[in-house]
């Protein structure tokens, strides 16, 4: 009878040991088919790339928006005086006065976005750091404080904080010198430049940032401007360094 | 014909990207001046800013005369599927593009026809 029952129950056995192992590999496949969870609002972590919208694609890689900034006559005093590589007003690498192509000095903020390489968003508990491919260019946005410290010295990148409002990562940034362009196209500053953006994703591959200028004294009104970023889960940041750009000035003459 | 479609398509591809695969402007090419040349790869420098590609071209007398195509960056053509290898010295291509405004016999080059005949793609690198 024992006997009988053990050779009864085994092919039972194998059946649902063969069953469970199949059921197993088809929830392995279906997670793998499955799109991927929504992110979370407040995770911007990723390698990001520019996706401009097709409306945008005559300027947004050299400048921030179709029509020109409201200026100051000082501002565009200094605007006319540029000879920028980019733009309408387009200069040979041996004729610009492009600081960024001229001297490779850092492309500031926002022009930084327009240098056309992705960026790589990485969160701490205590800050928000930008890696940009371009020139290994790093932003350090201080989530863990409130205010800028006083008496800035003056950078190329300027002083970042940032604190969430909602969904929006919003990052104040001032503390900037008067040598960078706000973009490719020649447009000026001074040292009283205050950048705002807000960081938010849109949607699980989208990133939103909306960028507003200000510079009482070579902006009449701010200059505003939305970005879009796009995620690309397989890339990684590269290296790129413009002290190679030297290199061209001869090349193109 | 085919050639100078090809070069306009060229061109087309170059209006629609605009400048912004570029580090810099567009400043020494003239857009409105498409060419086509075909050679010999002589030198291949998968460098930062642009990579660069040398091709001795052929004339009908059989003389040799050089030419030096500028592309996009290295970062942009590795997320295409570029390496080092990609371009072979001794490989024959063309290259597609713009031309010097200085007349000197450089190209901005917007499109590749490898050494088996087909285009070599260049891609995106996404939209920046």
């Amino acid at each position: 009878m024992r006997a009988s029952l053990k050779v009864s129950v085994l092919p039972l056995v194998g059946l649902l040991a063969c069953a469970l192992i199949l059921s197993a590999q088809s929830s392995k496949q279906d997670a793998a088919k499955a799109p991927s969870a929504p992110a979370s609002p407040h995770d911007l972590s990723g390698v990001w790339t520019m996706h401009a919208p097709t409306s945008a694609r005559g300027y947004i890689g050299d400048t921030f928006t179709k029509d020109e900034p409201a200026m100051t006559p000082w501002g565009e005093e200094q605007y006319k005086a540029t000879k920028p590589s980019n733009g309408p007003r387009t200069h040979t690498l041996d004729t610009t006065d492009d600081p960024v192509l001229r001297s490779c000095l850092p492309p500031g903020v926002p022009r930084i976005y327009l240098q056309p390489f992705p960026l790589q968003i990485v969160q701490t508990p205590n800050e928000v750091i930008i890696l940009y491919e371009y020139d290994h260019t790093v932003r350090h946005i201080y989530t863990d404080l409130q205010k800028h410290p006083d008496d800035l010295t003056p950078t190329y990148m300027g002083h970042s904080i940032g604190h969430w409002e909602g969904d929006k990562l919003v990052v104040d940034t001032t503390g900037f010198n008067d040598t960078t362009w706000l973009d490719r196209t020649g447009h000026r500053h001074s040292d009283q430049l205050h950048v705002v953006e807000r960081f938010q994703r849109t949607g699980r591959d989208t990133l939103q940032v909306d960028i507003s200028m200000d510079d009482s004294k070579a902006l009449a009104k701010p200059w505003v401007s939305q970005l879009v970023f796009q995620l690309k889960p397989d890339w990684k940041i590269m290296e790129q360094n413009c002290a190679d750009n030297g290199s061209f000035a001869n090349f193109e003459k | 014909m085919k050639t100078r479609v090809l070069a306009l398509l060229a061109i087309a591809v170059l209006a629609v990207t605009g400048t912004a695969f570029a580090h810099h402007g567009a400043a020494a090419y003239d857009m409105a001046k498409p060419v086509t040349v075909k050679g010999v790869v002589t030198d291949f420098q998968f460098i930062n800013p642009h990579v660069l590609i040398t091709i001795d071209v052929k004339g009908d007398d059989g003389s040799v005369q050089k030419w030096q195509g500028e592309l996009t960056s290295p970062n942009h053509l590795a997320r295409a599927g570029w390496t080092k290898s990609t371009i072979k010295l001794g490989d024959t291509i063309t290259l597609m593009g713009a031309g010097a405004k200085s007349g000197s016999s450089t190209i901005w080059i917007r499109k590749i026809v490898g050494a088996n005949g087909e285009p070599v793609s260049l891609g995106g690198g996404g939209d920046n």
